[in-house]
């Protein structure tokens, strides 16, 4: 059996390569996520609040624009994005290889899909609650509290999730341009040099991966949802 | 001015609503809403709209606490002309005008203690007066034994009492009701006749409540006023119970049996036929 031989040989030759891969992953992805999580959820509060009928209403103009501009964002395929804004990613990380400046793109896709994902999420609190809100006399910033990050949180911790879920994928991608992490040893080890049981080393490793964000993301849900 | 030496002999009233108006196009296009219209509810009196479903009488309800903003006219609540007010003028007039819903709006992801608390948090009250006003209200309604429970696990009726007691919480001057009872059972909806009637008597608070429900009207309200096209057509005094032969609504009665809409039939109760009248009860109480 020199085909499984060779594959814990390889696992045991890598161990170090893979460690350090998994560790640039994690950092793209904790970079990443909290930038969306920040900016992303405040400008995806934003953007409900000012839609029709809700309590920021007035404020129509910047709904428009900052929904044009999430449409924008979103718009480009990642690895045209990664490239496109390579100049400002060399201002603000210094350089365009390796992790840190790979979390730059990361950061900016992931803000504006995750702006989306909330302001969506925010849709599925009914109207007449954040209506009994209004006539208790709650300030916008009291809905916002006491009344949208209660009642949708389950929806809210779902979309954590999938943010999570996407941006590891998109993390990998950013491997293609040098960016580090575990896609960037499956395209050094496993495609540049037909290393197939690399492939499958790092395969196994998102599949790991993803797993464990559904299985967490997915039990939080569930215990914070009493509805 | 004979008519302001008549008025100063009542109490100053709870809502008075001077040539208000708010027309909108529903859905199908039609320009509905309510027509100038004034309304003068006293301190402590129960007041019912009621009318078809596209009257107006939900649209005049909101225009109370300004959920609905009117396109002219004065909305005084205890004193004060909410469309007056600056934005945070108007949120503190709403701490005191205490609202509930046909869908009782409820926080699902709160316990039962928080949500009677949630109009006092944001009021700003303290917390130790906060969890002295969620046990009195709670008492009041007769769900101490829920604090702690969610609202997911509880009827309607038992919902909507949590309401009331969330609606009482921050000592309203005034109750606004939206088909309160609408959602509910008729044996349930005589229960909570009972709450409100309660509410009005030990707390004082005046309200005003709408309701499609003849029955609902007639057994709580001390006077009604009917709307029909985004008008009130008629006012009446009903604190004994009874319709007055010749109005409007006494012809509605015989036109359509019960009411000018499906109404409870709380038949197979003893106090059913009797006419058992919950705000008259309270006056003479």
């Amino acid at each position: 059996m020199p085909e499984t031989t060779s594959l814990f040989d390889t696992l045991n030759e890598l161990l170090p390569e893979i460690l350090k891969a998994t560790g640039e992953t994690l950092l793209m992805m904790a970079i990443c996520l909290s930038a969306a999580i920040v900016v992303g959820g405040a400008l995806g509060l934003l953007v409900f609040l000012t839609s029709r009928g809700q309590s920021l209403e007035r404020f129509r103009s910047f709904n428009l624009v900052a929904n044009g501009l999430i449409n924008v964002v979103r718009s480009f395929p990642f690895i045209i994005l990664l490239v496109a804004i390579s100049p400002f990613t060399r201002v603000i990380a210094g350089t365009s290889i390796g992790p840190l400046a790979a979390s730059v793109p990361l950061s900016i896709a992931a803000i504006f899909y995750f702006a989306r994902l909330i302001e969506q999420t925010l849709r599925d609190v009914p109207r007449g609650v954040i209506e009994a809100a209004e006539a208790m006399g709650a300030s916008p910033v009291q809905i916002v509290r006491h009344v949208l990050l209660v009642e949708a949180r389950s929806g809210l911790v779902l979309a954590v999730t999938v943010l999570a879920v996407s941006f590891l994928s998109y993390s990998a991608v950013a491997g293609v341009v040098g960016g580090g992490g575990i896609g960037d040893l499956a395209i050094r080890y496993g495609y540049y040099r037909f290393q197939t049981d690399v492939m499958l080393i790092t395969i196994v490793l998102l599949v790991v991966l993803v797993q464990s964000i559904q299985f967490l993301g997915q039990w939080a849900a569930r215990h914070v949802d009493k509805r | 001015m004979s008519q302001t030496v008549s008025l100063s002999s009542f109490p100053a009233p709870a809502i008075e609503l001077r040539g208000v108006s708010r027309r909108f196009a529903d859905p199908g296009g039609r320009l509905v809403g309510v027509l100038p219209t004034s309304l003068r509810i006293a301190t402590g009196e129960i007041h019912g709209i009621i009318g078809f479903s596209g009257a107006g009488k939900s649209t005049l309800l909101r225009i109370v606490n300004l959920l609905e903003r009117p396109d002219a006219g004065e909305v005084i609540v205890h004193g004060e002309d909410l469309t007056r007010l600056s934005a945070a003028g108007l949120r503190r007039a709403r701490h005191r005008i205490g609202m509930i819903f046909q869908h009782f709006n409820l926080l699902h992801n709160q316990t039962v203690a928080d949500n009677v608390a949630l109009p006092m948090r944001i009021a700003g009250e303290s917390p130790a007066r906060i969890r002295e006003r969620v046990k009195v209200c709670l008492d009041f309604v007769g769900l101490a034994e829920k604090a702690d429970v969610y609202p997911g696990r509880l009827s309607g009726g038992q919902k909507q009492r949590v309401a009331i007691a969330r609606a009482l919480a921050p000592e309203p001057h005034v109750l606004l009701a939206d088909e309160p009872t609408s959602a509910l059972d008729p044996r349930t909806t005589l229960d909570l006749l009972g709450v409100l009637a309660d509410a009005n008597r030990k707390f004082g608070v005046s309200i005003l409540l709408v309701s499609h429900e003849m029955e609902v009207i007639r057994r709580l309200c001390h006077r009604v006023s009917v709307m029909e096209a985004g008008r009130i057509v008629e006012q009446l005094n009903i604190a004994d119970g009874r319709i007055p032969e010749g109005s409007r609504l006494a012809s509605w009665l015989s036109d359509f049996g019960a009411g000018p809409a499906a109404s409870p039939s709380p038949s197979g109760r003893p106090d059913a036929d009797s006419g058992h009248h919950f705000a008259l009860e309270a006056a003479h109480a």
